[in-house]
């Protein structure tokens, strides 16, 4: 008798739902040892990985399969409208949810252990994984729009969870009216396309296509739409909450945001515009206005996801290069990458949407590692401008080579994961031929330039001189007053474990992509042809 | 079959690690590291047609190749691909011998040992890949894998003037990278090649139209003449040799010049034979210009240092002019040149490191008469010169005839003006001599010792392979012929 007999294909979220309740009654019951909670929100998400990749057909871990293979990438009946769908494509982007949520629960470990709101935090954090989950199987607009509710309302409370910092207050509350105004914007989008279509199913708006009736209405629903989740993928020009949000939550949080919650912006890109962009390659992408006879809304959503893709990259490249601190460098350069993501979408095909897969991916490494790299820097004393950082790279040789490598993945040097995702992804381009190749024009530019800001932070790391002492870390503050200092100088053993598994991951998958490579290729592949 | 070539990158690799985890004892890691590289690149001499010894009724090609899949999706392959020829054996022979010299001459190395020595290992790691790569993405990878060890450093253990140096350095050969990079990429995409493979874009090559070849092989050519470098691409190597560590000058001369070298032959003239003859004229205009602004500028030069530099711009004029003549006695000629620029000037930037060591200055007028106090560093820097100079019976001659009677096929009466620019350089070569060892004692300290016995041994070695091959050139000879190159036995 497997698993799914009772448990049905929910296992993950369950498995996650029961540590957030378990995190939660321990709270009321006064345990609140960080060590404890984070845990259990540890090995939750460890087994909820474990199932996933198992429904994936990773044979070792056959044992925990819940979904049975045949359920995955199967079409629904004709006519049938369900809620939720079981695709290899939202498997992959489900593993990926939470690997980010288990580097940030694992680097959480490591914060002071008689913190306030430990169990909160990572309560939320886990609750906000299960919305991630839930975006991944969304077949419907409706239940996709709601499964993004619960994340965004699990991260607004998590920006804010310290109830200390105003700026964390500040920013949470500058994320929750933004978060607000783009529910609504969705909602109106989807609403629209109710009335064009009869439906919110995706996989009836996907055979319908853009042949409908009503193309203004088309039109405007997804213009709504687009609106409103370019706001969650930070997508020029609706990124600008980004900065300060990510800015002012604290570091673990950031590192969640930008690596983990997201991500279901983009996989939500991927879902809703695929139909419509799929449905170019079936008439034929020239020769069609906007509001012609016969229209084909696709190729006008093809250039407008393009454009926006273009405009997202080399905006948040340049205003990175321009910042001075680290952090707000990061957020930067964390919106550049949104505009490489959305690449894939913009063309479309299978081997784009495996590259664009394949960046999520590298990126959840990368940004989730470099924002606990900063957490970790803080927790040491290290100041939020970038010049604050001079000579770490040689005193924190673990901080030091994990930012390097993170940096280097980021800026796209070969033998990491972010090159690989970077050359598949704008190959890809090159081979939908087409005006697609400028989309790799403007990918490989924008790669250049940002080597300048990444190598900037390699170099103040590694060749400026270490500022002299001015006291004692925060990390070893003498006199009681303060925290007793960490392990390991003030990291803790949990952050030095996520951040060497991050560096570890970036260089095996940059010398083997192969063993994450021809599951996603297979994944979007079926996507395409199958799914949603 | 062993795979020899992956068991040389892993030793490198983990010597390279190790030396810069050994703290002070890297020095020695590194020597045996160097010494099981000696070993391996031994071995796969030993095994390829052409050396003494060996069979040479086997068909010559790629030997020791291996293929993995590195990233496979359905519309491209990279492969980790790997091989070598007879002119590539050459190359790792020049790069085997040369990381020895550099690392025995640098025992003396006290600012940060272990930096130093796990980075020179490196560099030698990117030139051994760069020399063995059959793929188009892996042949990058190393390409641009050899720039970050040497702008370390130049940057750490350079002079005065280091930073400006490294970062002149890093940006010229990095943008010269990213356009050969483009040609590279054009030429796979354009060809319609679905593998990244050297045989896949060999073959695919042929069908693209000779204008688009023209092109390509322009683009390659930029990228291979900056690393050359060949004039008006050149000014970043003075300041680069001058502000470099003398084993990174070493380096520098001796190998990373060598891979313009390479690159082009492997890559462009061989892949792209109708952009190439298109192409020319352009290279034998740049050719000539580089000999002779090479020469002229050698001359101007007070500092020994300097002057080694410069002639070396000069030979690698040369060289390019034996590519550019398109004969099978021109390209032999241009690979012995390459081997035999890489051992003197190694050499030759070695004595001029031990005299700033031992006088504190490099300034040829203001030293005379060193000689007596310090006869083996004056014979090696003799050794030296009279090789660069092209005396009979040194590695340079057969190299350097070789050159000038391809040119005198190819080209006629047009040899008349590398060999004149050469009789200049060499009477400059015998001044300099004439002034700095011998004549009025000048600028030497009373308490002056010799070299100490590891920079004596890391010339001596070098000296040796001089001779060595200057009397027996055929080694050499025999197994480049055997490459699959166009137009050789091999094909």
């Amino acid at each position: 008798m497997s698993v799914s007999s009772f448990a049905g294909p929910f296992v993950p979220e369950l498995v996650l739902l029961a540590g957030t309740l378990l995190i939660f009654l321990l709270d009321v019951l006064k345990v609140r040892r960080i060590e404890l909670t984070g845990g259990i929100a540890v090995a939750a998400t460890l087994a909820a990985l474990g199932v996933v990749v198992a429904d994936l057909g990773f044979a070792p871990l056959a044992f925990l399969a819940t979904v049975p293979a045949s359920q995955i990438d199967v079409a629904p009946a004709a006519g049938a409208a369900p809620l939720f769908a079981f695709t290899s494509f939202g498997l992959v982007f489900q593993a990926i949810f939470l690997l980010a949520t288990f580097f940030v629960a694992l680097a959480s470990v490591s914060r002071p252990s008689d913190e306030r709101g430990a169990p909160i935090f990572y309560g939320l954090l886990l609750l906000a994984t299960i919305g991630m989950l839930l975006v991944a199987i969304a077949s419907d607009l409706i239940f996709l729009l709601l499964a993004i509710e619960v994340v965004s309302i699990a991260s607004y409370l998590l920006v804010a969870y310290t109830r200390k910092d105003v700026r964390g207050l500040e920013a949470a509350m500058k994320f929750f009216v933004i978060g607000a105004l783009s529910t609504v914007l969705s909602f109106f989008g989807a609403s629209l396309l109710f009335g064009a279509y009869g439906t919110t199913n995706l996989y009836l708006i996907r055979a319908a296509g853009t042949a409908v009736g009503y193309p203004v209405l088309v039109l405007l629903g997804y213009g709504f739409l687009i609106a409103g989740l370019a706001f969650k993928v930070t997508l020029v020009p609706f990124h600008a909450w980004a900065v300060d949000v990510y800015d002012g939550a604290p570091d673990d949080v950031s590192a969640f945001l930008a690596g983990g919650t997201k991500k279901i912006g983009v996989f939500a890109f991927f879902l809703v515009f695929l139909g419509p962009v799929l449905a170019v390659g079936a008439v034929g992408s020239s020769g069609y206005g906007l509001f012609g006879g016969s229209v084909a809304l696709g190729a006008s959503f093809q250039i407008t996801l393009g454009a926006l893709a273009v405009v997202t990259m080399t905006v948040g490249n340049v205003l990175a290069l321009l910042q001075k601190e680290m952090k707000r460098m990061l957020a930067y350069s964390s919106i550049s990458q949104a505009g490489y993501m959305l690449i894939g979408i913009a063309i479309g095909t299978a081997p784009a949407l495996g590259g664009a897969t394949l960046q999520v991916f590298a990126h959840v490494l990368m940004k989730t590692g470099a924002f606990l790299v900063v957490g970790a820097a803080a927790a040491i004393g290290v100041g939020p401008l970038i010049d604050d950082w001079r000579g770490l790279g040689l005193k924190r040789p673990l901080l030091g080579v994990s930012f390097a490598l993170m940096l280097l993945s980021l800026a796209g040097v070969p033998l990491t994961i972010g090159f690989v995702s970077k050359f598949v992804l704008f190959s890809a381009a090159v081979d939908a031929q087409g005006w697609f190749i400028w989309l790799a024009v403007a990918g490989l530019l924008n790669s250049a330039l940002s080597v300048f800001y990444y190598a900037r932070v390699l170099k103040v790391m590694f060749f400026d001189a270490a500022p002299a002492p001015a006291g004692a870390p925060a990390g070893s503050v003498v006199g009681g007053a303060g925290p007793p200092a960490l392990p390991l100088g003030g990291i803790g053993y949990g952050r030095a474990a996520s951040l060497a598994i991050i560096a570890a991951l970036i260089v095996a998958f940059g010398i083997y992509p192969q063993a994450v490579l021809g599951a996603i290729q297979s994944a979007a592949y079926h996507f395409v042809t199958v799914g949603a | 079959m062993l795979p020899l070539i992956s068991i040389v990158l892993a030793t490198l690799l983990l010597g390279t690690v190790g030396t810069f985890l050994a703290g002070s004892r890297a020095r020695w890691v590194a020597l045996g590291t160097s010494a099981v590289f000696l070993a391996e690149v031994a071995l796969l001499l030993a095994s390829y047609p052409g050396w003494p010894g060996y069979s040479s009724s086997l068909v010559p090609g790629f030997s020791d190749t291996e293929t993995y899949s590195w990233i496979s999706v359905a519309w491209l392959h990279v492969d980790y691909a790997v091989g070598v020829d007879g002119i590539s054996l050459i190359f790792i022979l020049l790069t085997a011998i040369l990381q020895v010299a550099t690392v025995v001459y640098s025992w003396g190395e006290t600012h940060r040992p272990a930096g130093y020595f796990g980075l020179v290992l490196l560099t030698c790691l990117g030139c051994f890949g760069v020399f063995v790569a059959l793929d188009v993405l892996l042949f990058f990878l190393f390409w641009e894998a050899v720039l970050v060890p040497m702008f370390f450093l130049i940057g750490y253990w350079g002079g005065p003037n280091r930073r400006y140096a490294a970062l002149k350095f890093f940006i010229y050969t990095h943008v010269a990278s990213i356009v050969m990079l483009v040609g590279l990429l054009a030429l796979v995409f354009y060809s319609g090649a679905t593998s990244l493979d050297f045989s896949a874009v060999y073959a695919a090559a042929g069908n693209l139209a000779p204008v688009v070849q023209t092109f390509l092989f322009l683009a390659l050519f930029f990228g291979f003449a900056v690393k050359f470098p060949v004039v008006p691409f050149h000014t970043w190597l003075p300041d680069a040799h001058v502000e470099a560590p003398t084993g990174g000058s070493v380096l520098l001369a001796g190998l990373l010049l060598k891979l313009g070298g390479y690159g082009l032959i492997r890559w462009a003239v061989e892949v792209l034979p109708h952009g190439f003859h298109s192409a020319q004229p352009l290279l034998f205009l740049i050719a000539f210009i580089t000999i002779v602004w090479g020469s002229v500028l050698s001359l101007a030069q007070r500092d020994l240092k300097r002057l080694v530099a410069y002639s070396s711009i000069n030979h690698m004029g040369i060289v390019l002019l034996a590519i550019a003549l398109d004969s099978s006695l021109g390209l032999l000629a241009a690979v012995l040149l390459m081997f035999a620029h890489g051992i003197v000037s190694g050499l030759l930037f070695m004595a001029s490191g031990s005299v700033h060591h031992q006088y504190g200055t490099r300034d040829i007028s203001s030293l005379g008469g060193i000689t007596p106090s310090a006869p083996a560093l004056s014979t090696m820097i003799m050794a030296g010169s009279l090789a660069s100079l092209g005396l009979p019976a040194l590695i340079s001659f057969p190299a350097e005839f070789t050159a000038f009677l391809a040119t005198w096929n190819g080209l006629g009466y047009w040899v008349l003006i590398p060999l004149v620019v050469l009789v200049v350089t060499a009477g400059f070569y015998l001044w300099m001599m004439q002034r700095m060892l011998f004549g009025e004692k000048k600028g030497v300290p009373l308490d002056v010792h010799d070299v100490p016995w590891y920079e004596g041994a890391g010339m001596g070695l070098l000296v040796a392979l001089t001779v060595l091959f200057g009397i027996l050139p055929s080694l050499l000879v025999n197994v480049i012929v055997n490459s699959p190159i166009r137009g050789w036995p091999g094909t």
